[in-house]
């Protein structure tokens, strides 16, 4: 609209509200992770690689926000966290969905002929991994309020809190990877079954990974701020 | 003279219509006033602060820049006349642009322009013109955004160590929805008290009257000109500036209010005209230092000094050219 002078441009872009989205995105490939595994072992292919290319897109739309958050975060911007802490935080948060992409691949190469226990610790490790999950993206969540109340002490202690959380539960992850592991290694599976599920593992591993390493950039940001 | 109340009237038409309402938009952004009730206070105190408190930068314009008491009435009329028609027609243009102008900057500088063409005609020597009082104002443009921020940090960081610490955020939110109010009239008031001028200083130049205090019927007649732009346009500037601000809580906009409010007030009570726009734009920024705001476009500051550099000479220069056709023709 013409004829108008306006203050409004002394409100910068922020960032926060698409990093929340961002971050909903991976915890929505986690979920189809894990009906994708659950598809997987009810032998229903077609479903296991629909599944492959919705979490694909997912990756695919998280890489626009992505570059959406990047492209607009210029350093003209006075923001409530540090800029080079942030940008840090996104790219390890952008790290998750990649894995999942990953793993979303993998199920599909091969019909893999393990015993039942093997694939129900892959069913526990999966709902542990989507545990973690659900407790990051409340830390995320959380971000509204750390901005609402200009970071007061009681709202960086429940991040904090939520860090912790999230730390323990990818501890969790790692005692199931690893019994996994012994398991496959152990058992009498085809050795080519036995490469492929060790690689599942791995990449499961690195989503929890990746999702303790953000939470971690997250606290580093909200304990870096000027 | 009926020509210069007239240029004077759509210059406080302009006011109301942009200034006053880009003051009162934060309230509207943050939702403590309606539309309606932004409009009635903007209207009502908008006028009780031109009327009652807009004297002192009123005579600053009228008398502190050119000292007209020693010229011919005439010449006075017609400078005040092309000082009014410079400044409106350099901010309808800037308007036009959004570039992030002010009146009182513009107003300020076409009266500069009327001096120096009275001194170019010989009439006045460049020593007359008020040198010490233009170094004031100037001062006061680069101090009073400062000022401003430096008022919205200490308040906001009061808020933010006294109350966020030891009170849940949305309670006191809501305590601070009902003190946005006060603050939202408390703007009104020291803007029409500090921009009423802009319009009235050139109308009671040319009316030469005694003394300090400008008759009282031409601050009437430029707090209702505020007043009719602000009912007239500034609903719709209200409107669209208000949307974009939706980030400010009622915590921060009290803060960015009360320190503009004040700050504005001061400089009325010193006779210094300066731009409230620019006043509130530093105590967002203050907001924004005290960790308020989750992203302040620091281009902005970039923008309003160049817009410094940008009004003072084009309203100077417009001024000078439209004065110098005036007394030719008349």
């Amino acid at each position: 609209m013409r004829f108008i002078r306006s203050v409004s441009d002394v409100f910068g872009y922020s960032p926060f509200e698409d990093l929340r989205k961002h971050a909903e995105l991976i915890a929505k490939a986690v979920g189809l992770l894990e009906k994708q595994f659950e598809a997987y072992r009810r032998n229903e292919m077609d479903e296991v690689e629909r599944l492959r290319d919705e979490i694909d897109e997912l990756e695919h739309k998280a890489d626009l926000i992505k570059e959406e958050i990047r492209g607009k975060v210029t350093s003209s911007l006075l923001l409530s966290v540090d800029r080079h802490d942030l940008l840090h935080f996104l790219e390890v948060q952008d790290g998750i969905i990649n894995y999942c992409e990953h793993v979303g691949h993998m199920l599909t190469f091969r019909r893999i002929k393990a015993p039942e226990r093997i694939m129900d610790e892959f069913g526990i490790l999966l709902s542990k991994l989507m545990e973690t999950i659900n407790e990051y993206e409340e830390l995320i969540d959380h971000m509204s309020k750390l901005i609402a109340s200009s970071f007061s002490k009681r709202e960086v202690k429940r991040a904090l809190d939520y860090v912790k959380r999230v730390e323990t539960y990818e501890h969790e992850c790692d005692l199931i990877q690893i019994g996994l592991l012994n398991m496959l290694f152990n058992s009498k599976m085809d050795p080519i079954d036995v490469y492929l599920a060790v690689l599942w593992v791995v990449h499961l591993g690195e989503i929890a990974n990746y999702t303790a390493r953000s939470a971690d950039r997250f606290r580093i940001m909200i304990l870096g701020r000027r | 003279m009926i020509l210069t109340i007239l240029a004077g009237l759509y210059m406080a038409w302009n006011i109301g219509a942009n200034d006053a309402a880009n003051s009162m938009a934060t309230s509207y952004g943050s939702k403590a006033l309606t539309l309606k009730q932004v409009i009635i206070v903007g209207v009502l105190l908008e006028f009780c602060g031109a009327f009652l408190f807009g004297q002192r930068v009123t005579h600053t314009i009228a008398k502190g820049i050119v000292p007209v008491d020693t010229l011919d009435p005439n010449l006075v009329i017609l400078g005040a006349l092309s000082a009014l028609i410079s400044a409106g027609i350099f901010i309808t243009v800037a308007t036009y642009y959004h570039l992030p102008i002010s009146t009182s900057h513009s107003i300020v500088a076409a009266m500069l322009g009327f001096g120096l063409a009275v001194v170019s005609q010989g009439k006045m020597d460049i020593n007359e013109i008020g040198w010490d009082v233009m170094t004031k104002i100037v001062l006061s443009w680069i101090l009073s955004p400062i000022f401003g921020a430096v008022l919205a940090f200490t308040t906001f960081t009061i808020v933010r160590l006294i109350l966020f610490e030891r009170f849940d955020v949305e309670s006191v939110e809501g305590v601070f929805r009902y003190l946005q109010v006060l603050t939202a009239c408390y703007v009104a008031f020291a803007h029409g008290s500090n921009d009423v001028a802009n319009a009235t200083g050139p109308i009671a130049a040319a009316l030469g009257y005694m003394g300090k205090e400008a008759p009282v019927w031409v601050l009437f007649i430029g707090a209702l000109g505020i007043s009719v732009g602000f009912a007239t346009w500034g609903y719709r500037v209200i409107e669209t500036v208000g949307k974009k601000i939706t980030e400010l809580t009622f915590t921060r906009g009290f803060s960015a209010e009360f320190a503009t409010a004040t700050t504005v007030l001061l400089a009325s009570y010193l006779g210094m005209p300066i731009s409230t726009t620019h006043t509130l734009v530093g105590s967002v920024i203050g907001v924004g230092l005290a960790g308020g705001i989750s992203s302040v476009n620091l281009k902005i500051i970039q923008r309003i000094v160049a817009s410094w550099l940008l009004t003072v000479p084009i309203a100077c220069i417009l001024s000078i050219a439209i004065y110098t056709i005036l007394v030719i023709f008349v």
